[in-house]
């Protein structure tokens, strides 16, 4: 446990060294955010709009926008150029447990996501936007993103440990798009049309969506929560384990 | 009250005894690689016995697998054939336990770049279980050791090839192992950076520490190491004591005078070389 804060500890200072690679992940994520509200803001008035819940159109945007910035992990590309250029085997011959060499940079994750979504919500606040869930939702919303972000950089990671190689891995990023795109992003689930909602439905990512939305938008909706804490903590406990179980294996 | 004796002193029975168990031993080590093109039989069978408190020389040509054999003592790679074991503790069924007791220094001198020299040694004896500050003054001692002092705070992005490696030498010692390997610590390196590295070797082995060195040049294990092995293609074609490698050749030879290392390096490996182009061609016609 202690060794994960060590090598953590250590992401967290690789990351603050490389700010050219921190803040397109902040900027970008805005940017679309504003350029999405842009577009359809008009469609969707806020006093005409029931599912907007008497917020406006940006706020319905809001989970797309902190799930998209919780995908930006580095963890998988550093840990390729660590394996390229030997290091890697350095830390391998200390004796510290696989699954620490597994989970260092994915604390860094948590942490660094943690903090983007404090900011994301310090920018959105001047623009009217409200978390309906009170203090509480805060908490969740910043806990459940962060899981997103461990288990979304465990994958990648898990793909640099098996491919060992930096266009694999970031080929393996490319499973963001169906995973982001196939939900309910624009409007809820009922108004999509019959296709797509079935993709939503299918898709584990639509029910982080929708407990995101509904800690913004409406309040502590246990069960609407509850599913999307569900589905994170599946993907962070396969991801974990099979990084750890890799990691274990590496030859 | 037992008497005071006059006689030469005897062995403190109460001390340690210093175990006689050998520091790293190999017994038919093979190593195989399958990948898509084809399999690879990088190591074949090498057997080894290095004493505690020797520096043992691996010598061979590139592609001989002197690599792979580190990368196998040191728990890196697994082992596909035979068995070894270092500093008493067997590699394949208790790697955690070996690594608590070596420092390794491979040949690609892997290093963080995103860290500076100091972050780098201190993360390295933090991992080890030494607390915050244990680490940091340990990580002064050796930086100063290896002659990194000033440039400690700078990233090791900018550092030179022989800084990188005297960084990683630095490094491998933060927890005082009992067994040191290190991959070609002098390849690429100046005059100067390559007297600060063998200093530094000897002064680990004189505290005790077993050194296992491969190297490229002949010249530094005849200064360091108290006995070598050479191994070619996968297996050790000869085995000693410089000296006694240079007079096995001499009387060999019936030459006048003693050879270098390096005619011993070229017989051992060169017949070698000689008889496997033989099996070449015969399975060719
Ligand atoms: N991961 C690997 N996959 C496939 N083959 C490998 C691998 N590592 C080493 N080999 C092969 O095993 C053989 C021995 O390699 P090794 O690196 O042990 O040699 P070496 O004696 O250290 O050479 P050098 O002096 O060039 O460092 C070579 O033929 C090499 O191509
Ligand atoms: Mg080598």
């Amino acid at each position: 446990m202690k060794t994960v804060l060590i090598l953590g500890e250590r992401a967290v200072r690789e990351a603050r060294r490389t700010p050219d690679a921190l803040l397109p992940t902040l900027l970008i994520p805005i940017f679309f955010l504003i350029v999405n509200t842009g577009q359809a803001a008009k469609i969707f008035p806020t006093g005409s709009t029931p599912f907007l819940e008497g917020q406006s159109y940006a706020a319905f945007q809001l989970p797309a926008t902190l799930l998209l910035a919780a995908s930006f992990g580095t963890a998988a590309l550093y840990l390729v150029e660590e394996i390229e250029n030997g290091y890697f085997d350095k830390l391998r011959a200390t004796p510290i447990s696989r699954g620490s060499l597994a989970m260092g940079r994915l604390s860094a994750e948590a942490l660094k996501s943690s903090l983007m979504t404090i900011v994301i919500l310090l920018i959105a606040l001047p623009f009217g936007i409200r978390i309906a869930s009170g203090p509480i939702g805060v908490v969740l919303l910043i806990v459940l993103t962060a899981g997103w972000a461990v288990g979304y950089s465990g994958f990648l990671q898990f793909v640099a440990l098996k491919t060992r190689n930096a266009a694999a891995t970031n080929s393996a990023g490319l499973i963001f798009f169906p995973l982001l795109f196939l939900t309910p992003n624009f409007v809820p689930r009922n108004l999509l049309a019959r296709p797509m909602e079935i993709a939503a439905t299918l898709n584990p990512v639509t029910y982080m969506m929708e407990a995101l939305r509904s800690l913004i938008l409406v309040d502590l909706d246990w069960a609407v929560i509850g599913k999307g804490f569900a589905v994170v903590a599946g993907f962070v406990l396969i991801t974990v384990f099979v990084n750890i179980r890799t990691m274990a294996t590496y030859d | 009250m037992t008497p005071p004796t006059d006689s030469a002193p005897t062995p403190d029975a109460s001390g340690p005894t210093p175990s006689t168990e050998p520091a790293i031993t190999a017994r038919d080590l093979v190593k195989t690689f399958t990948g898509r093109s084809g399999t690879v039989e990088a190591v074949r069978g090498v057997n080894l016995t290095v004493s505690q408190g020797e520096v043992f020389g691996f010598l061979g040509p590139n592609g001989a697998g002197k690599s792979t054999t580190v990368r196998m003592l040191t728990t890196l790679t697994g082992i596909t054939g035979g068995s070894a074991t270092v500093a008493g503790v067997d590699v394949a069924t208790d790697p955690d336990g070996v690594r608590h007791k070596i420092g390794v220094a491979l040949q690609e001198a892997g290093l963080d770049m995103r860290q500076t020299g100091r972050e780098l040694v201190v993360l390295q004896a933090r991992l080890f279980g030494l607390s915050r500050a244990d680490a940091r003054t340990r990580a002064e001692e050796l930086l100063e050791l290896v002659e990194l002092t000033d440039a400690a705070d700078r990233l090791i992005k900018g550092y030179s090839g022989g800084m990188k490696r005297r960084l990683d030498l630095a490094s491998a010692l933060v927890h005082r192992p009992d067994v040191l390997f290190l991959d070609e610590p002098t390849t690429g390196l100046d005059p100067a950076s390559r007297l600060v590295v063998w200093d530094e070797v000897r002064r680990i082995n004189a505290k005790g520490t077993t050194v296992f060195l491969t190297t490229q040049y002949l010249e530094e294990a005849d200064q360091l190491c108290e006995r070598l092995a050479i191994i070619d293609d996968g297996t050790i074609v000869t085995e000693g004591t410089p000296a006694s490698l240079k007079a096995d050749l001499r009387a060999r030879r019936g030459l006048d005078a003693d050879p270098t290392l390096d005619d011993v390096f070229l017989d051992v490996t060169g017949r070698q070389r000689e008889r496997r182009a033989g099996e070449v061609s015969e399975v060719a016609s």
